[in-house]
C-alpha cells in the first residue's frame, strides 16, 4: 500500500531579521533613535519526510534552528521558501481540521490553569477541541490511567510537582487524540524518576496509538530510549538523518570512561593508553575509540591500579558540540550580513 | 456558536473559580469599588457645589452619566483589562503559539479567556447610582431599557479599541501601555460630554469615543438627542468591531512571519 | 556614606541605560497621566462662568497642569518591585550584596525621573505653545522651593509605599493596600479639583494629614502661590518619619519571618 508521509517538507527556509544592537551607554542612545538590522539565515533548505508512527528525534545545538522547525511544522511561521505538508494540509493555513489532528509541547511552557485543578483546563480543551463528553470520559480514564494521574486530577495544579505538572500538560495535549505529536523539550528540568514516566509513556503513546512523534530533546537518554531515527540540523542546514546507531558512530567515535584508581596516576602516564578528558587525584575520565575499546580496556586493567571502571557514551550535547567543533561534517555556511 | 458560548460559559466559570482561591480580594474590590463610587460623587458634587450647571445638566442628570461611567469601568475591569493586557504576556512568553494552535477564533480566545470578580462590585454601585438618579429625574423602566443599546454600542466600540491597542504589543512589546493611555482617557466619560470645551467634545466623540460609553445613554434616558447618536453609535461600533478583526489578523501575518 | 554615593550612581546610570530602552514605553507612561489634562477641560469650561470666586480658567489651567507636572514627577511603583522580588525570591540574591536593597529601588526609579524629564521638558513646551496665556513665571528662590517641595513630596510618598511593601513578607498582595492609599491620593489630595473648593470642614482637617501634601500643596508651591510653607514642610516631615519608622520595624520583623521560612 502507498501511503503518503504524514510530514514532509522540502527545501524548507526560514530568514529573519534581527535588530542589531551593541553594549555601552552612548550605542544605547544610538540604537535608540536608529535601530540596525541584519538577516539571519535560520532554517536553510531543510528536506525530510516522516512516515505514520514513526518517533523521530530532532536534534542540533541551541540556535541551530530546531524551533524555527518546528514552528514551522505546526504553522505558527511562514516559511521563506520551500513546502511543508503535514497530515495534508499546509501548516500555516492553520485550519481547524489541521489543528485538531496535531499538538505542540513545550517543555517548562504551560497552558494548565495555575489555580485550578488540571479538570478545568481539560474541560476547557474538551469544548475547544469538540471532543463528546463520552469520548472525553473515556480518554481522561484511559490517559490518566496511562500516566498515572487520576488521584491527582482534583488537585490545584500548583500543589503538583514538576513532573506531574509536565504529565498533565500531556495529558491536556493529547485529549482531542491528535495524529502527530511535536514535542520541544517535553523532559526538560524534570527530575530522573519523572524524566522516566514521561519516556515510558510516550513509548507506550506511540506504539498504542501508532501516532506520529517528532521531539527535540537534550537528555541523551529520550533519544536512544526513543527514537530509532534521528534528524540533525546545525545552522540551519540538515547534517544528519537516519538511524540513531549511525549518528553516533559517525558523530562520536569515541567513547567515555571514567576510572577509579587506587592512588594517584598522572596525566602523562594515561596518555599512553588514549585520549585523557579530565585527571582527578585518583580518577579519570579518557575517550577511547570504539573499535579499540576492548583492547585499551584490558591494557588499563593489566597496568594500572584500577578500582572501578565505566563506561559510558558522552551526553547527545557534547557528541554534537564535539563535532561541529572538530568540524568532521563539511562546515555549513555561516550566516550571512547584509 | 454554540460551541463558543460554551467554551466562554467554561472560561469564565473556571477564572471566577480561580479567583476564589484569593477571597479576600473580593472583599478588597468591593471596598475599594466603593471608595471610589464615593470619592466619585463627591468630585461630582464639587463642580456642583456654587450652583455651576456644567454643560446645562444637573446635578442628578450628570449623575446618570456617572452611572454609566461604573458601568463602563465594571466591563473594563473584569473583562477587558484582565484579557487584553495578557496579550502583550503570552507574546513575551511564547505562550501565544498553544493559543494559535486551538482550533477556535484567536481573537475570541484572548478577548475572553479570563474574567474578574473585581469589575463585579461596580456592576452594583453603578446600578444603584442609575436607580438614585432614575427616581431623582422620574425615569420610567422604559427609559431604563433605551438606554441598553446604546449602552451596548458603547462597550463595543470601548472592546474593539482596546483590542486593536492590545495587538499591537505583537510589534512592540512595550506598547500596550497604550491600554493604560486609553484608560486614562475614559476617566472623561465620569462627566458629561458638554460639560467640556468643544476641542474636547470633538475629540471625545470622535477620536476617543468615550461619549458613547456614558453620555448617550444618559441622553437616550432623558429623551434627548436619541435618534441621531444611537445611530451614530451602531455605525461606530460595526466599523470599530470589524476594523479589530482585520487588524487582527494582519498582527497574526506579521507574527507568523516574523517571530522566532 | 563615602562608598554608598558613587554605587548609587552607578546604578542611576545602568537604570537610565535601561531605561532608555524603553523609548515607546516613556512617552506611553507619561500620556497615562492625562487625568489632570481631562479635569483641565472640566474646570476651565466651569471657571468660564465665573461663579468660582476668582479662580478664572486660566488658573484652573495652570493648576491641573501644575497638577500633572508634580504628578510626572512623584510617581512611586515600588510596592509593585518589592512585592515581586520577594514573591520570586529575587529578593534573597539582593540581600547578599554589601548594600541595602532599598536603594536599588530608589536608583531605580530616579534614574526613571531623568529619562521623563526631556519627554516632560517637551509637554511642557507643547502646551505652552498651544495655550501661551497659561505661561507662568517665578522667581529664583520660588523655584528652588518648588524643587523642595516637590522633592519632598517624593520622598514622603516614597518611604509610605515602601514601608507599605514590607507588608510583602506576610502577604503575597501587598499593594492591594496601595490601593487603598489610592483613594485619598485621588479625592483627597486636590486631584480632582482645588482644595479651595472643597467644604469648610475638609479644608479644617486635611492640612494635618499627608493627602494633600500629594498634590495640591506641591501645586501651589510650583505656581508661585501663597502657601503655609513651614506647616507644609513639618507635617509632610512628620508623615515622613513614621513612614520610616514603620518600615523600619516592619523591615526588621519581616527580614527574620523571610529567613527564618528559608525562602
Amino acid at each position: 500500500m502507498l501511503t503518503m508521509p504524514v510530514i514532509e517538507c522540502q527545501q524548507l527556509s526560514k530568514r529573519f531579521r534581527v535588530g542589531v544592537k551593541e553594549p555601552g551607554f552612548l550605542k544605547t542612545v544610538r540604537h535608540f533613535f536608529h535601530r540596525r538590522y541584519r538577516n539571519v539565515d535560520a532554517v536553510k533548505d531543510v528536506c525530510f519526510a516522516i512516515d505514520e508512527g514513526e518517533f523521530v528525534g530532532f536534534l542540533g545545538p541551541n540556535g541551530a534552528g530546531k524551533t524555527t522547525t518546528l514552528k514551522m511544522l505546526t504553522g505558527l511561521i511562514h516559511p521563506t521558501a520551500g513546502s511543508v505538508r503535514v497530515v495534508d494540509h499546509t501548516p500555516y493555513q492553520r485550519r481547524h481540521e489541521f489543528l485538531r489532528q496535531i499538538t505542540l509541547v513545550m517543555g517548562q511552557k504551560q497552558q494548565l490553569i495555575w489555580d485550578l485543578p488540571a479538570m478545568d483546563s481539560l474541560r476547557i480543551n474538551a469544548a475547544v477541541y469538540r471532543v463528546p463528553d463520552d469520548q472525553f470520559k473515556q480518554r481522561v480514564d484511559e490517559l490518566s490511567d496511562m500516566l498515572n494521574l487520576e488521584h491527582l486530577l482534583h488537585q490545584p495544579v500548583r500543589k503538583l510537582s514538576l513532573g506531574e505538572r509536565m504529565k498533565m500538560e500531556l495529558m491536556a495535549a493529547l485529549l482531542h487524540q491528535p495524529r502527530v505529536l511535536f514535542l520541544d523539550e517535553p523532559t526538560l528540568g524534570l527530575d530522573i524518576n519523572a524524566q522516566a514516566a514521561v519516556r515510558a509513556f510516550l513509548r507506550q503513546y506511540n506504539q498504542r496509538y501508532n501516532a506520529t512523534v517528532l521531539m527535540t530533546s537534550h537528555y541523551m537518554a529520550d533519544i536512544t530510549a526513543l527514537c530509532k531515527r534521528v534528524i540533525v540540523i546545525h545552522e540551519g542546514t540538515l547534517i544528519h538523518d537516519g538511524g540513531l546507531d549511525e549518528l553516533l558512530e559517525r558523530m562520536a567515535p569515541h567513547r567515555e570512561v571514567t576510572i577509579e584508581f587506587e592512588r594517584e596516576v598522572t596525566a602523562e602516564r594515561l596518555a599512553a593508553f588514549a585520549e585523557v578528558e579530565s585527571v582527578n587525584a585518583e580518577s579519570a575520565t579518557l575517550l577511547v575509540r570504539r573499535d579499540e575499546l576492548t583492547r585499551t580496556l584490558d591494557r588499563l586493567l593489566d597496568e594500572l591500579p584500577v578500582v572501578d571502571l565505566t563506561v559510558t557514551d558522552p551526553p547527545v550535547e557534547k557528541i554534537i558540540g564535539q563535532l561541529f567543533a572538530g568540524g568532521s561534517v563539511s562546515s555549513p555556511q555561516v550566516t550571512s550580513d547584509t | 456558536m454554540q460551541r463558543y458560548l460554551t467554551v466562554m460559559r467554561l472560561f469564565w466559570s473556571t477564572s471566577l473559580a480561580a479567583e476564589m482561591e484569593y477571597r479576600t480580594n473580593f472583599a478588597l474590590a468591593a471596598v475599594v469599588s466603593l471608595g471610589n463610587m464615593v470619592g466619585s460623587v463627591f468630585a461630582l458634587y464639587l463642580l456642583f457645589s456654587t450652583g455651576y450647571l456644567p454643560g446645562g445638566w444637573k446635578f442628578e442628570q450628570a449623575m446618570l452619566v456617572l452611572g454609566f461611567f461604573t458601568l463602563m469601568n465594571a466591563f473594563a475591569n473584569a473583562v477587558l483589562r484582565v484579557n487584553l493586557s495578557r496579550i502583550v504576556q503570552h507574546v513575551q512568553d511564547g505562550t501565544l503559539d498553544f493559543i494559535l494552535l486551538k482550533p477556535i477564533d484567536s481573537q475570541f480566545w484572548l478577548s475572553t479567556r479570563n474574567f474578574s470578580a473585581w469589575g463585579l462590585p461596580n456592576v452594583a454601585y453603578g446600578l444603584i447610582v442609575l436607580m438614585w438618579a432614575g427616581r431623582a429625574l422620574d425615569l420610567n423602566v422604559s427609559q431604563y431599557a433605551m438606554a441598553i443599546l446604546p449602552l451596548v454600542l458603547g462597550l463595543i466600540v470601548l472592546y474593539s479599541a482596546w483590542f486593536t491597542l492590545g495587538a499591537t504589543s505583537i510589534w512592540f512589546v512595550e506598547v500596550h501601555n497604550v491600554t493604560h493611555v486609553l484608560h486614562a482617557l475614559l476617566e472623561a466619560g465620569r462627566y458629561p460630554l458638554t460639560a467640556y470645551p468643544v476641542i474636547y467634545q470633538f475629540f471625545f466623540t470622535f477620536v476617543v469615543p468615550v461619549a458613547f460609553m456614558t453620555t448617550v445613554p444618559a441622553w437616550v434616558m432623558m429623551g434627548e438627542h436619541a435618534v441621531t447618536w444611537v445611530a451614530g453609535g451602531a455605525a461606530f461600533a460595526f466599523g470599530a468591531f470589524v476594523f479589530s478583526r482585520i487588524f487582527w489578523r494582519f498582527a497574526l501575518r506579521y507574527y507568523t512571519s516574523a517571530s522566532s | 556614606m563615602t562608598t554608598l554615593l558613587p554605587k548609587l550612581r552607578a546604578m542611576i546610570t545602568v537604570h537610565y541605560a535601561e531605561g532608555l530602552q524603553y523609548r515607546a514605553e516613556l512617552i506611553l507612561w507619561i500620556l497615562s497621566n492625562l487625568l489632570p489634562f481631562i479635569l483641565m477641560g472640566v474646570w476651565m469650561q466651569a471657571g468660564l462662568s465665573g461663579r468660582f470666586g476668582s479662580m478664572t480658567a486660566v488658573d484652573f489651567a495652570r493648576y491641573f497642569f501644575a497638577a500633572f507636572i508634580v504628578r510626572n514627577l512623584t510617581l512611586v511603583w515600588v510596592v509593585w518591585d518589592f512585592e515581586q522580588d520577594v514573591v520570586t525570591g529575587t529578593l534573597s540574591h539582593q540581600l547578599l550584596h554589601p548594600i541595602d536593597p532599598g536603594w536599588r529601588y530608589l536608583a531605580r526609579h530616579l534614574a526613571e525621573r531623568l529619562t521623563r524629564l526631556p519627554f516632560l521638558a517637551i509637554f511642557i513646551v507643547a502646551f505652552f505653545l498651544i495655550y501661551p496665556t497659561a505661561i507662568w513665571t517665578l522667581s529664583i528662590s520660588q523655584v528652588l522651593i518648588a524643587a523642595a517641595a516637590i522633592g519632598m513630596t517624593f520622598t514622603m510618598r516614597y518611604i509610605v509605599q515602601y514601608a507599605f511593601a514590607m507588608l510583602a513578607f506576610w502577604t503575597e498582595r501587598a499593594h492591594a493596600i496601595e490601593q487603598l492609599w489610592f483613594l485619598p491620593y485621588m479625592f483627597l489630595s486636590g486631584m480632582v479639583a482645588p482644595l479651595e473648593l472643597y467644604p469648610q470642614a475638609l479644608r479644617d482637617v486635611l492640612p494635618y494629614t499627608p493627602f494633600p501634601y500629594l498634590i495640591w500643596f506641591p501645586v501651589r508651591v510650583l505656581l508661585g502661590d501663597e502657601v503655609n510653607l513651614p506647616l507644609g514642610f513639618a507635617v509632610m516631615t512628620f508623615w515622613t518619619i513614621v513612614a520610616w519608622t514603620i518600615y523600619r520595624l516592619l523591615w526588621r520583623a519581616g527580614l527574620k519571618r523571610y529567613s527564618a521560612m528559608g525562602a
